[in-house]
């Protein structure tokens, strides 16, 4: 996963993020947390919901991990539990992190044009 | 100066955010989380409407620097803890504006928003009033930022530190996986470069790895020659704060600065070096 990666993946990334991006323009992180804007058909999204005997939890973040088990990205939990990533193609591991110590991880495969949905409990 | 100076736990908090010298100030990637809740008596920045020049791409100047702090109600003699989400991205980013504005009295909240909540401390929405003051601050301290040309100066010379995600740093992601894949013109990282993410430095909680721990990632793990100067860079100048924090304030290291315009700067240069895939 770490290979280089030739340039044209790289720039099919910037492109499809360009058509989508928006109003996001900038670095911050979407307001809530979890990125609202998500049509572009080019983009890797792992996206999905988190809940506790069935609601959202108070307080909860996601994170998620290279098949190196590094650390990608986090996101607070949005109000509905809801997380969102734009990866790349390949294996990704999602791990939710709420009060009480508890942790879930899940593993996914994202590809280009494809949105992965998980739902969460914990 | 050692971590007691420049980092402070959840306890300690909870035990002074009624002192009258003490201002919590919250900083968070994501502008919105603060008015959902914070920490009781903590004002907030926002890294970009505060902190960023309006115009140019730049942070306010000295002037606006004063202006802000004197109107959030901040004096020369209080002592600011920095807290935010995202493991203090942005809290550490701040950090690094008090400290370059010569703020003397500055400290990271350990682990940030996110252990705060974790532990299910109390949050409120309650907004602070505090009285206006008169800030002074220092000259920009230019021996902690790195601009541009001397970055490209230092390829090969001085330890660079690029401390985005091995995703990143190979060139298969432009930006960190929460936020669109935008920005810089070129995927890849600056030449000679070594790839330590931030996240390294840090537990699953976001509190600080152990001195011992880091001393062991940056010199014994990556390679660094702590003998040398270090510029440390990520994206946009928020992840290298973080890092700069460890080298700088937490192991003490002398001579460390962040390129706060990172790859978004450095990817779109026309004519410099880059390398793509790992580390050579």
């Amino acid at each position: 996963m770490n290979a280089a990666q030739p340039s044209g993946e790289a720039e099919q990334a910037t492109g499809s993020a360009q058509q989508a991006a928006g109003a996001q323009q900038g670095c911050g992180a979407p307001a809530g947390g979890v990125a609202v804007t998500a049509g572009a058909s080019g983009e890797a999204i792992i996206e999905g919901h988190v809940t506790r005997n069935g609601t959202p939890p108070t307080a909860g973040y996601a994170r998620l991990l290279n098949d190196g088990g590094d650390f990608v990205a986090e996101v607070p939990l949005g109000e509905d539990g809801g997380f969102r990533f734009f990866a790349a193609p390949g294996t990704w591991t999602v791990r939710v992190l709420a009060p009480g110590g508890v942790t879930a991880d899940e593993t996914v495969t994202a590809d280009y044009g494809r949105r992965t949905a998980l739902e969460v409990s914990i | 100066m050692s971590r007691s100076d420049v980092l402070v736990d959840a306890d300690w908090v909870e035990n002074h955010l009624d002192d009258p010298g003490v201002v919590l100030v919250e900083v968070d990637e994501d502008t919105t989380a603060y008015d959902k809740g914070h920490i009781r008596n903590a004002i907030k920045l926002d890294w970009k409407q505060d902190l960023q020049d309006p115009v140019r791409r730049d942070f306010v100047d000295r002037h606006g620097f004063e202006q802000l702090l004197s109107e959030r109600g901040i004096s020369n003699d209080d002592t600011v803890v920095l807290y935010g989400g995202n493991n203090n991205w942005f809290a550490a980013y701040a950090y690094w504006y008090f400290r370059l504005y010569g703020h003397r009295n500055v400290k990271l909240l350990d682990g940030g928003r996110k252990k705060w909540e974790l532990e299910s401390r109390e949050m409120v929405t309650a907004v602070p009033q505090r009285p206006r003051t008169s800030y002074q601050a220092s000259e920009q301290d230019s021996s902690l930022r790195a601009m541009r040309d001397e970055v490209v100066d230092s390829i090969g010379k001085r330890n660079l530190v690029d401390v985005r995600s091995p995703d990143e740093f190979t060139g298969k992601l432009l930006a960190p996986a929460h936020l669109p894949q935008e920005q810089a013109q070129r995927a890849g990282h600056i030449p000679t470069a070594k790839n330590v993410p931030w996240s390294k430095a840090a537990n699953d909680d976001g509190t600080f790895k152990s001195d011992d721990a880091l001393r062991a990632l940056y010199e014994g793990e990556a390679g660094l020659d702590f003998g040398k100067d270090t510029i440390a860079y990520c994206r946009i100048g928020e992840r290298s704060a973080h890092t700069w924090f460890v080298l700088h304030e937490l192991l003490g290291q002398p001579h460390v600065k962040n390129y706060d315009g990172s790859w978004t700067e450095y990817g779109s240069l026309v004519g410099v070096p880059i390398e793509l895939g790992e580390a050579r």
